[in-house]
């Protein structure tokens, strides 16, 4: 030990130098690695810049880009840009023209005088993004194939005759033995091959079971007009083929001939991948890292995309702090963008506001609304809210009156993420919302919810042991709170509370009606009130297994047909009318209205969102910064 | 002259024996047991969670029957397992139900490579980090050094990696970006499926700063150990340099006992890069490794565990074999 001390005195001498070396090189290591990441923008005097890529996170990976299966927001709000349908929605969510030539109207003979017959004429532009033109065949491919393939929006075009029998005739898809959808696909693409545009070629049949018999075309497949005959009239359903990403968009069959399944994941081509109307292609896709999208040269439509590239990093929305930071560093230009604007948090908001980014924070409500859904329909699950006795109904309007809506919308929003519903269960800016104030659900009244309570279950019994059960995650978690301290503190009732961890597992109780209070809510599809109407009460819902309350009305329904029926005109009272049924009969509570939160930087010209969607790519550009 | 005096010299170099074959064979195939059985246990596992990856507010009833037929998920999960197995076995782990029909087998590879990329980065920082702190501690015992870097080992392994992934972001990005306007600050944008060195550096600090710390401590007593052997006297009654003695003589017997801490340090990184994967928006294995879950992806999640037990079945059989690099006195 001893002679060890000397030793490493020794030692020491001899070592100074790499020791201090060693440390030096770790701490300049790290400033250089910290230099390397910096970011640089170019700017020139005025104008444009002259890099025209905008990149910006998507927080959500895409599901399928096939528009006959596309289900989420984020598939359709990245497929606006790629495809097109026959019209589309402007930014303030009118209908305009994009591959027809005109809205069809009865005044512009676009409809017929008993409104089961549209004419459309087609640009004779238009192309797909690998040069193939577009013609009616086209048209009649996209919708027969959306109808047979029975996807999440292939109801958008069931008003179509013929559209019951083309799903009778696509049948089932048979089972896969390797977990690999690629019969159910490759059989419909087979048999509408030869229909369309491979007929006359070697070996192309056509199975005319799958062609809907209500689309046609008068001046042939190759020709520039589409006739299409409804079963019975609809008032909304030009708003429904409008929605874009889904059943109503366009597609290629000749490169989806050639890859059923997969063809939307690939890179666009000449003969393969991802080809589509729109103003942009996709260049890249790295599933769960990224996605690129070109311009296309010489787009047909307008405006001319003055963006050359989107870049879009696909992120967890765990990743949300760094990529804030990314973007105040100027790494992105937009966040929010994709289905993403209800991704930014309060605190993040809030930091934002106060900060000289405050400028940049745009803030837009959206086509969302939340509300609770009471057990009406299903005896089976049981309740003191099931049917339509006075002390069910008297018992619900008792549990809605006890929740102060404003409240809820400052308390757990902080009057940021979202506003309190009370006009009516249509969100805010959307055809059918009531107006502010206009819905008697929205009241609050803890006075007039006791001497409810107190009359129809004066032991209590009634309201013991009840359970809200919701989805965790987001506002719901703080939602549920919420509730459960206005009815323990307006009502004396305390309600337990069910946070459901899965989703998926969630909306399918839900759906299935096994819930006596639940977390409820829609986001709208197109600007029709039927969207809502149709799609979440009566026969309609309960025959899609989407009824969740169980509400079953017979006036409701009957006046539900006669407004689906009639253009928005003349079916807007009628469907407030529907709006007033469920008010009486108090099928729901009234939550709120969501708001999301982008941030753009102030270079990105023409970005922007509206109640429904992101503004389309091809009207952003980047000025020079 | 002892097997671990003839060692000294540093030349020896292991041979490959037959008995060294046979046990790798063993451990390879136990390993391949260990993936069947996790495999199927996850598999079993996942699809008896509630809820699947397609049901939403639109698919459900018809729509979602037909999806569910389509993708064979309507069977019993043992015919299911078996279709798996059926495919795995020639690589073929299926296809993602999220990204509807996405190959699983290529972008769980992608993510692997990622993830490796990471890990690895985090690992020679592990190694680096702890063995030189911990040397340098050892060989300046009781003075400000030792003090100072035996403080930021511990600092380090009771620090989460991802409490420092945070306060990185906070000085590197968001201090350094707001004090310098962006021109010089630590860029956390991932740009593209592997890193560059500006991009990773954060990220496996993190990851290595945290596991580097129990390197460092074992590293600094193993040392503070050896250099106290008659041979390491040996070493310098011969006259050899300083450096040489430490280098070669005493770091290398000390390294026994730090190489058989490296399969749990394996481990933890791992641990570590399934949480900062996340933070930084990293596209690899542990990204995955949540998102899969939580998205009812049954193939991608029982493809991404298996992986792991493969990664942490390969890594601890490495640590093995390198012990008899390190110590001929080991033998299988």
């Amino acid at each position: 030990m001893t002679l060890g001390t000397p030793h490493l005195g020794g030692a020491r001498g001899g070592l100074r130098r790499p020791s201090q070396a060693m440390l030096v090189i770790s701490l300049l290591a790290v400033v250089a690695a910290a230099c390397g990441g910096s970011s640089g923008a170019a700017s020139s005097s005025s104008g444009l810049a002259s890099s025209q890529v905008l990149k910006f996170p998507a927080f959500q990976n895409p599901g399928t880009w096939d528009p006959g299966e596309a289900d989420a927001e984020v598939d359709t709000e990245f497929m606006q840009n790629v495809f097109d349908n026959l019209w589309r929605f402007d930014n303030s969510l009118n209908i305009v023209p994009d591959i027809a030539t005109a809205v069809p109207t009865a005044a512009n003979g676009g409809i017929s005088s008993d409104g089961l017959t549209y004419t459309v004429n087609l640009n004779h532009n238009a192309t797909f993004s690998n040069g193939d033109k577009v013609t009616a065949e086209d048209v009649l491919y996209s919708w027969d194939r959306a109808v047979a393939l029975q996807g999440p929006y292939s109801s958008n075009l069931s008003a179509i005759a013929g559209y019951a029998a083309v799903q009778s005739a696509a049948g089932s898809p048979p089972a896969s033995t390797t977990g690999s959808p690629l019969n159910f696909q490759q059989s419909i693409e087979n048999g509408l091959w030869g229909c369309f545009r491979g007929k006359g070629t070697a070996g192309a049949t056509c199975d005319s079971s799958l062609e809907m018999s209500g689309l046609t075309a008068p001046d042939g497949l190759t020709g520039y007009t589409v006739q299409i005959t409804l079963a019975s009239a609809c008032g909304w359903c030009l708003a429904a083929w409008t929605l874009e990403g889904t059943t109503g968009a366009i597609v290629d069959e000749n490169v989806i001939h050639n890859d059923p399944v997969n063809w939307w994941t690939k890179p666009s081509s000449k003969t393969d991948g991802m080809v589509g109307t729109g103003a942009f292609y996709l260049a890249s896709f790295i599933p769960k890292q990224s996605m690129v999208f070109k311009a296309v040269k010489d787009w047909w439509g307008s405006p001319k995309p003055t963006l050359t590239e989107v870049d879009v990093d696909i992120k967890d929305p765990s990743a949300l702090a760094t990529t804030v930071a990314a973007w105040k560093q100027g790494s992105y230009g937009i966040i929010g963008y994709g289905g993403d604007s209800g991704n930014l948090d309060y605190p993040t908001i809030e930091s934002i506001k106060t900060s000289p980014y405050a400028k940049d924070l745009l803030t837009q409500p959206k086509g969302r609304t939340t509300w609770l859904s009471f057990n009406i329909g299903y005896p089976k699950t049981g309740g003191p809210f099931v049917g339509e006795s006075a002390a069910a109904v008297g018992l619900r309007k008792a549990f809605d009156l006890a929740v102060d809506k404003t409240g809820l919308a400052t308390t757990v929003c902080h009057d940021l993420l979202c506003t309190a519903a009370t006009g009516g269960l249509i969100t805010k800016g959307l055809i059918g919302n009531l107006g502010d104030g206009q819905d008697p659900l929205a009241a609050y009244d803890p006075t007039e919810a006791k001497q409810l309570l107190k009359e129809y279950d004066p032991t209590g019994a009634l309201t013991a042991n009840l359970t809200y059960s919701y989805n965790t995650g987001g506002l719901n978690d703080p939602v549920a709170e919420y509730l459960q301290n206005e009815w323990q503190t307006n009502l004396g009732v305390h309600v337990n509370l069910n946070p459901v961890g899965d989703a998926s597992q969630f909306i399918s109780n839900r759906l299935g009606g096994q819930y006596v209070m639940s977390r409820d809510g829609w986001q709208f599809d197109y600007n029709n009130p039927q969207d809502w109407y149709a799609n979440l009460w009566g026969t309609f819902a309960t025959a899609a297994g989407a009824n969740t309350s169980g509400f079953d009305d017979p006036t409701y329904d009957s006046i539900l047909n006669q407004a689906d029926a009639e253009p928005i005109s003349q079916s807007l009272p009628l469907y407030n009318q529907l709006a007033t049924i469920l008010q009486q009969d108090v099928a729901y509570i009234p939550l709120y209205y969501s708001v999301g939160n982008f941030l753009i930087q102030p270079w990105v010209k023409g970005a922007g969102s509206n109640t429904g969607f992101d503004y389309y790519w091809d009207q952003i550009s980047i000025l020079s910064h | 002259m002892s097997r671990a005096s003839s060692f000294i010299g540093g030349e020896a170099v292991p041979k490959v024996t037959r008995g060294t074959l046979v046990y790798i064979i063993q451990r390879l195939a136990i390993i391949a047991l260990t993936l069947l059985v996790v495999s199927f246990v996850v598999f079993v596992v996942v699809h008896a969670l509630p809820g699947n990856a397609f049901i939403s507010q639109r698919v459900h009833g018809k729509t979602l029957q037909l999806l569910l037929h389509e993708y064979g998920l309507d069977q019993p999960v043992l015919i299911q397992y078996w279709n798996f197995l059926k495919g795995a076995i020639h690589g073929n782990l299926g296809v993602s139900l999220y990204i509807r029909g996405e190959a699983v087998t290529p972008l769980v590879l992608r993510e692997l490579s990622v993830s490796c990329e990471l890990g690895g980065s985090a690992l020679i920082i592990t190694i680096g980090m702890g063995m030189t702190f911990g040397v340098l501690a050892a060989i300046r015992q009781n003075t400000w050094v030792d003090y100072l870097l035996t403080s930021i080992a511990v600092i380090g392994y009771t620090v989460p990696s991802f409490v420092i992934a945070g306060l990185g972001v906070m000085i590197f990005a968001n201090f350094l970006g707001s004090v310098t306007g962006g021109a010089f600050a630590y860029s956390p944008v991932w740009t593209g499926t592997y890193g560059t060195i500006g991009e990773l550096w954060l990220p496996a600090l993190a990851i290595g700063f945290y596991t580097s710390g129990q390197i460092t401590r074992i590293t600094r007593a193993s040392m503070l150990e050896v250099i106290q052997q008659d041979y390491i006297r040996t070493a310098r009654a011969k006259g050899l340099r300083e450096r040489v003695v430490t280098i070669r003589h005493a770091l290398r017997n000390a390294l026994v006992p730090v190489i058989s801490i490296l399969g749990t340090t394996v481990v933890g990184i791992l641990v570590g890069v399934l949480v900062i994967e996340n933070i930084f928006g990293i596209p690899g294995l542990g990204k995955e490794f949540v998102e899969s879950i939580l998205q009812h992806d049954y193939n991608v999640t029982v493809g991404v565990f298996t992986i792991f037990a493969l990664l942490i079945g390969l890594s601890n059989l490495a640590v093995d074999l390198i012990y008899t690099v390190v110590d001929p006195r080991i033998r299988y």
